[in-house]
């Protein structure tokens, strides 16, 4: 993507079609440009930054969970620290210096993770949170009935599983790596990655194989 | 239980465990205006004038009305004028100022 900003200072384009902005869009304006004038940004910064979110999506985090399935070592690296393996293998910045733990599913434990307080998710490997995620049902609900919750997502698990909820914080978030369907056995690992959903790796479905894309 | 009490105990924020509706998977693909919202919030993290920690408490310092009735990114804009405003980096005159300059050049360009 080309990361031209230097002759752009206004990052809002405007055009003909478009409506005259409400109260809060009108406030974002003003904020964005007295703190530009100020030079405590620069005039570049947002669009700049707009680029690095638009770069960001479950992709990414497929990418790592598909890693992980292929490659033990890999995935033992990348559960003892998640942020260092997915910086140093994959080159993924993590713009918003959180730390990232990897919460793998088992035979005998299903993790789901949620922001209780607010809306805190692993960014930097799965792009903004959907807003089902950051709305009051789903946070309230998922650290007292996990089960019932995730059986509105049609997930279905069973009794002797573990279920465990990670609540994140501003500094730590979570990912969890899905366990691999059977019957992928000869799969390559992008097509592995391509089975990978952005709500598997919240926990809220496993990866199933009718959640492969057609090509 | 005191009637108040709830209220000192249970900030706006804090949800966690309390009884709500069935989930509806909704999303939106975020407006221009949402998403330069948050690249400002990163922006913002970045040179240490308001980290995400600020930012929760400032929307949570808007009350439990406001959090509940504006949506998700009204919250964060109000939220950092407000913060912006207790650490001395904007005035609310300013701020007017600056948001009636910036309604005035979209009423001229319809004109």
């Amino acid at each position: 993507m080309e990361t031209h900003d230097h002759d752009h200072p206004d990052v809002h384009q405007k055009s003909a079609a478009e409506p005259a902005p409400r109260y809060y869009e009108i406030m974002e304006t003003a904020v964005r440009e007295l703190l530009v004038e100020k030079k405590l940004v620069g005039p570049g910064e947002i669009r700049r930054q707009i680029e690095v979110l638009d770069s960001r999506t479950p992709a990414l985090g497929a990418k790592v969970v598909a890693r992980a399935w292929v490659d033990p070592e890999f995935r033992a690296r990348l559960l003892a620290n998640g942020r260092t393996a997915c910086e140093s293998e994959f080159g993924i910045s993590f713009y918003d210096d959180t730390k990232l733990i990897v919460l793998e599913n088992t035979d005998k434990i299903h993790n789901l993770i949620v922001c209780t307080l607010c809306s805190c998710y692993p960014r930097p490997v799965l792009g903004l949170p959907p807003d089902w995620y950051k709305a009051k049902p789903y946070r309230a609900r998922a650290v007292r009935e996990p089960r019932a919750v995730l059986a509105e997502f049609g997930t279905d698990i069973p009794e002797d599983v573990e279920i465990r909820v990670s609540d994140s914080t501003a500094m730590v978030r979570y990912l969890v790596l899905p366990q691999r369907p059977v019957g992928t056995e000869n799969f390559t690992e992008e097509q592995l990655a391509e089975i990978v959903t952005r709500d598997a790796m919240i926990g809220v479905v496993r990866v199933n194989l009718e959640n492969r894309s057609t090509p | 239980m005191n009637s108040t009490e709830n209220l000192v105990k249970r900030l706006p924020n804090d949800i966690g465990g309390l009884p709500a509706d069935r989930i509806q998977q909704i999303d939106h693909e975020l407006l221009p205006w949402e998403k330069r919202c948050h690249a400002l919030a990163d922006v913002l993290d970045f040179h240490k004038i308001i980290n995400t920690e600020e930012k929760r408490r400032g929307v949570e310092q808007l009350g439990g009305e406001m959090v509940g009735k504006l949506t998700y990114y009204e919250r964060w804009i109000v939220a950092f004028a407000f913060i912006l405003f207790q650490k001395a980096i904007l005035t609310p005159d300013e701020l007017a100022q600056k948001m009636k300059e910036v309604e005035s050049r979209y009423s001229r360009s319809t004109l």
